[in-house]
């Protein structure tokens, strides 16, 4: 076929999370522009497994931009050159015959890399842990009805819900700082009425939490919004600091 | 108090914090430049201005309240510099500027901030505690005019002015609408305001203040 | 080995069936709540059915352990689902209720599911929707601020509720939010990237399990009172499908080798609208979703190998087979007779595009009809999604779209408490083949799986708990069982690891999913089945003779994979075998030597209105095939007719 592409890599190969890790060059030949880049990670993988050779460690599992399991730093941008795009749907079409690739694992304290591209974390598991949730038990939920939520708040928080918690937030801001995902969860929550409840309790333990991992303090940068795949706005981030200065000035009761 | 300290110990407390003194800052700018331009008028409005300001009784509480601002400013931004350089240890080998998100004047704050930090001490050693010329014939007046025309007869002194000013302008363009973001004023409905105004008033300060220098500069170092 | 063919007993409750849950669930035992935190389940899975589970059982206080092959709970594959779920809520006022959802559910499945267990399901529905509106879920909403409903998968009411297209999304995070819930609170402990290589039998009760650790590669003994299985389906076993790489089976075979039995393995739901396959590398085959079809039209040209542009293939020498042949369906017929007929019109030599292996799903007409701009209100994501992978306009140029592998209706036999044949194994969610018979209806797997981990597995769960509390003898790790299966799981990995050949597991798992899908999907015949078998035979005898691996026994997916690939091809050959021995068609099992006289399918009921549960015998002895006999006292089973 005439579109397929010869790719040089230049992949981080790291052994264990003690380990240091170096850049390693891969050619690829034979890409098809309609392959999805982790495709082409397959393929470079089953091209180094049949030589015998330790194949690159990835995360992946839904191929379709919903689990958020994929992550890597593709010539210095989260989830590649696609906006709005996560690295199992990024297609090779968005690259050249010939092109220099450099691929890397995302890089924070908080995310620490296990093997090659693989990366922990469970940072973010933890942030939610701290109080991303409804506290409601099984069983003991109210008629669906019986809470009226505006179409369109509904549909902010839904905006604000759809994130994958792939961390290519932290992973994009300089200051790998965990913002955007810690105001996406709180905005959800604090907007619709069975999470406002609890809504200050919630925005102080996730911060709290966050800094306690590790993560950067936000100076604005942006890159985060530009950097998520399911396009979630820095203004969550103003919203959370809003409902964080709230808990020290305003009292409930 | 604890939930006090634990606020401010905090990343968003500590970003209020750089917001709160840097909003101020700006609004301080706006006066001092406003002040500026009764140096056009003459060096008789522009010295009492200045006498009035400093006969003031309350201006040390003022300076002091200035002062705090601007080192509350400064240390929480080298902290926040220094903790976010700790949230990375290994740094990216590329990265790359696709003109989404950041700014140069984002990704420039801590130096903008430091280079702004050092013209301000330079500014303050040879302005406020620069020579002392006294006007003729009204006693305890400071020919703070003659002082601004003599210290900008320089052309280094000019050059060095206007980097700083330019700094400034890149500081301010990314804080201002950075203070909003960070104090939660943020909506889709003026979102976009915010930043224009952002851009709008980082010009303003620095061509205002570079304007005084140029003029001070063609005015032949107050031997006129 | 060998045994008798058994008639199983699912204990389905007697009298009448709308209040068969609440007079079985008062016929549980109760374990006081000082006791709880004596009893430990260990739940494998962290979907909808695994997560919530956990979290239910451990609000109950019971000590619960969750174990997930991925690096955290969220990713779980209920994530992918995106139609939307089913409640008999009624709000739009359409004559909807919960006896018609069991109704749809039971007649969707061709009636080869179970009566009272669907009836349940039906019924705790509602509950769901309350549920994950109470846990923050964001459904979609009208303007006054009630929840919206739309009409899905054929079905004539409005009964799916919806958050966009990313429904799963959003109730698994409001099950993983649950979940951590209790893992901060210490009443959950969380194992983040463990496989389950073992499941621990001690006196004929689940007692435990072995982990390995995908990350530092060491094997784990974990022990509990009762083991939940909550994997999810096994479609991996056709290589390419439209799930996660992780919907492997792996989990049911290991439990199914330790005598566990599985229903129905052949019942597997072929999704009509999926991308088709663009190349030898592809992993995947992303889902289309199936609302496209409300306003989009199948077609193919009528001549053959037509490569001409479609948009300037004239309207009478376009054959939309769909319409022609079911009528008063049209393009909305239900998915298995969808992804037939598709398969049919490329089998005859007029599929399209590159390969030859799609059709086209046109919205042309739509666009004229309604204009570009509602279309693009209704679809815009899916075509920005279509667009962003085949890289061609749904606006300009029709979809090509082709059948692919979707969900197993099948799965580990259970009961009416959800427990299998083994004492203290529970199953939930698409691992078992409890409610949808041999078909599944849209946005119904949703509803099953929020269903047993929310509502049944906590409530039967601590049923098992409080039956066995003064009786059940004190097993730890210590135990013998848990050593001989350390070694059991340690001596196959060398195995593999040994063979040292020269193909990888992919290839493997490609050659095994050809011979699926071709073979053991959407048209079966008595012929193509006994080639399988023999195929996948072949497959599994080169496997242990020629696999490569490399990487070591750390972190090394070529190592997780071949673990995987290993069960799923005896998993593939239960398949094609129970396929075989089903001699009859209904649902998704089409059978092409049990057709009626207009080539549709024939059910048997007078030998088939039993589910198939399969007990293993042995790597090189044939399975026996025990048999569930389902009984309809509410309804009687009718010819599912579309046309």
């Amino acid at each position: 076929m005439s579109d397929e592409m010869t790719l040089y890599l230049q992949v981080w190969r790291q052994k264990d999370s003690k380990s240091k890790g170096g850049f390693q060059n891969y050619k690829v030949e034979n890409v098809s522009g309609d392959m999805s880049f982790l495709e082409m990670l397959d393929m470079l993988n089953e091209n180094l497994a049949r030589e015998g050779k330790d194949p690159i460690q990835y995360d992946h599992d839904c191929r379709e931009g919903i689990c958020g399991a994929c992550s890597c730093m593709i010539n210095g941008e989260a989830h590649g050159p696609g906006k709005k795009t996560t690295t199992c749907e990024m297609h090779m079409r968005h690259f050249n015959d010939g092109d220099a690739i450099i691929i890397e694992p995302w890089r924070a304290k908080a995310f620490p890399v296990l093997k090659d591209l693989a990366v922990d974390r469970s940072a973010y598991d933890k942030i939610i842990m701290a109080g991303g949730f409804i506290e409601v038990k099984y069983g003991n939920a109210p008629e669906a009805n019986s809470m009226m939520v505006g179409k369109e708040v509904a549909d902010f928080a839904m905006d604000n819900a759809a994130c994958i918690g792939c961390g290519a937030c932290a992973a994009a801001c300089p200051n790998a700082s965990a913002m955007l995902f810690t105001a996406a969860k709180t905005t959800q929550l604090s907007l619709l009425p069975q999470g406002k409840v609890e809504s200050k309790k919630r925005v102080q333990s996730m911060i709290k939490k966050m800094d306690e991992l590790g993560f950067g303090n936000c100076t604005n940068e942006r890159l985060c919004e530009a950097a998520c795949p399911k396009g979630i706005s820095i203004i969550s981030i103003a919203r959370m600091n809003r409902e964080y200065m709230g808990t020290l000035l305003k009292s409930d009761y | 108090m604890s939930w006090v300290s634990s606020y401010f110990a905090s990343s968003v407390g500590k970003k209020s914090v750089m917001a709160l003194t840097g909003l101020s800052l700006v609004g301080f700018l706006v006066v001092h430049l406003v002040g500026n331009i009764n140096m056009l008028i003459g060096s008789d409005a522009f010295n009492h201005y200045s006498h009035f300001l400093l006969s003031f009784e309350g201006i040390y509480v003022l300076e002091a309240v200035l002062a705090a601002l601007f080192l509350l400013h400064a240390f929480f931004g080298l902290m926040i510099a220094f903790q976010n350089s700790q949230a990375r240890p290994d740094s990216y080998s590329v990265q790359t500027k696709s003109g989404r998100g950041t700014t140069f004047a984002s990704s420039t704050m801590p130096y903008t901030g430091t280079i702004i930090l050092i013209f301000l001490i330079l500014h303050l050693f040879d302005l406020k505690f620069g020579e002392h010329y006294s006007v003729p014939n009204e006693e305890g007046v400071r020919d703070i005019y003659k002082l601004v025309l003599v210290y900008f007869s320089k052309p280094l002194h000019v050059a060095w002015y206007i980097i700083a000013m330019i700094s400034l302008a890149i500081h301010t363009s990314h804080g201002f609408w950075s203070a909003f973001q960070t104090l939660g004023f943020s909506h889709p409905k003026y979102d976009g305001f915010l930043r224009k105004s952002s851009i709008a008033y980082a010009v303003l300060v620095g061509a205002g203040f570079s304007f005084f220098a140029i003029w001070a500069y063609l005015q032949h170092g107050g031997n006129v | 080995m060998s045994g008798e063919i058994k008639k199983l007993d699912s204990k389905q409750p007697d009298g009448p069936i709308e209040t068969a849950w609440d007079r079985h669930r008062f016929s549980l035992k109760l374990v006081n709540p000082a006791n709880r935190r004596k009893r430990k389940v260990l739940v494998v899975g962290t979907g909808l059915a695994g997560g919530g589970s956990a979290a239910g059982l451990a609000e109950l206080g019971y000590q619960v352990e969750a174990f997930t092959i991925l690096d955290s709970p969220r990713r779980s594959h209920s994530i992918a689902a995106q139609g939307g779920v089913n409640a008999a809520k009624n709000y739009p006022n359409d004559n909807d209720s919960i006896w018609r959802l069991f109704y749809d559910t039971l007649k969707g499945g061709d009636f080869r599911g179970n009566e009272k267990s669907t009836y349940r399901l039906a019924q705790c529905a509602n509950s769901i929707i309350d549920q994950a509106v109470a846990q923050g879920v964001p459904f979609t909403r009208e303007y006054a601020g009630t929840l919206a409903n739309r009409s899905f998968g054929g079905v004539q009411v409005s009964r799916t509720f919806y958050a966009r297209g990313q429904t799963g999304q959003q109730l698994l995070l409001g099950v993983y939010q649950s979940l951590m819930k209790e893992v901060g609170k210490g009443k959950v402990k969380l194992h983040t990237r463990k496989e389950l290589l073992e499941l621990i039998i001690v006196n004929g009760r689940a007692r435990g399990i072995i982990t390995r650790d995908l990350v530092t590669g060491e094997l784990e003994k974990h022990y509990g009172d009762a083991v939940i299985i909550a994997t999810g389906g096994f479609c991996k076993t056709y290589y390419l499908s439209t799930n996660a790489m992780a919907s492997n089976g792996a989990a049911q075979t290991r439990c199914w080798k330790k005598g566990a039995y599985m229903a129905n393995p052949c019942m597997t739901q072929i999704h009509p609208t999926s991308l088709p396959v663009m190349g030898a590398y592809m992993a995947k085959q992303t889902l289309m979703s199936e609302a496209l079809r409300n306003d989009g039209r199948i077609w193919v040209p009528k001549k053959k190998e037509d490569k001409r542009d479609p948009n300037t293939i004239p309207d009478d020498e376009r054959d939309y087979f769909l319409e022609r042949r079911y009528p008063s369906f049209g393009n909305l017929a239900p998915r298995d007779i969808t992804s037939r007929a598709i398969k049919q019109a490329v089998d005859g030599g007029n599929g399209v595009g590159p390969t030859g292996v799609a059709v086209y799903l046109d919205f042309k007409d739509a666009i004229e009809r309604d204009g570009y701009d509602k279309i693009k209100d209704k679809y815009g994501n899916l075509f920005d999604m279509y667009k962003h992978i085949v890289n061609e306009s749904p606006y300009e140029t029709p979809m090509r779209i082709y059948p692919t592998a979707h969900f197993t209706m099948g799965g580990l036999w259970v009961d009416y408490n959800l427990q299998s044949n083994i004492k203290g194994l529970f199953v939930g969610g698409e691992s078992s083949y409890e409610y949808h018979g041999a078909n599944r209806l849209g946005a119904n797997s949703l509803m099953s799986a929020m269903t047993d981990g929310a509502f049944v597995l906590p409530v039967t769960v601590a049923g098992y708990l409080g039956e066995t509390f003064a009786t059940l003898e004190k097993v730890d790790d210590t135990h013998e069982e848990f050593d001989i299966g350390m070694k059991v799981v340690q001596g196959r990995i060398e195995r593999l690891m040994n063979i040292k050949g020269t193909r990888t597991p992919d290839q493997f798992h490609r050659a095994l999913g050809k011979v699926m899908f071709d073979n053991v999907g959407i048209e079966r015949t008595e012929k193509k089945l006994i080639e399988a078998i023999e195929s996948i035979k072949n497959i599994k005898k080169e496997f242990y003779a020629d696999l490569m691996l490399a990487g070591d026994e750390k972190m090394n997916n070529e190592l997780e994979k071949a673990l995987r690939v290993e069960d799923t091809i005896d998993l593939g050959l239960l398949m094609a075998r129970d396929a075989l021995e089903r001699r009859e068609s209904c649902g998704a099992h089409y059978r092409m030597d049990f057709v009626d006289e207009d080539g549709e399918a024939q059910r048997d009921d007078e030998n088939f209105q039993h589910v198939a549960a399969w007990e293993y015998q042995g790597d090189d002895t044939e399975p026996l095939r025990h048999i569930e006999e389902l009984v309809f006292n509410s309804i009687q089973p009718s010819k599912r007719s579309y046309k």
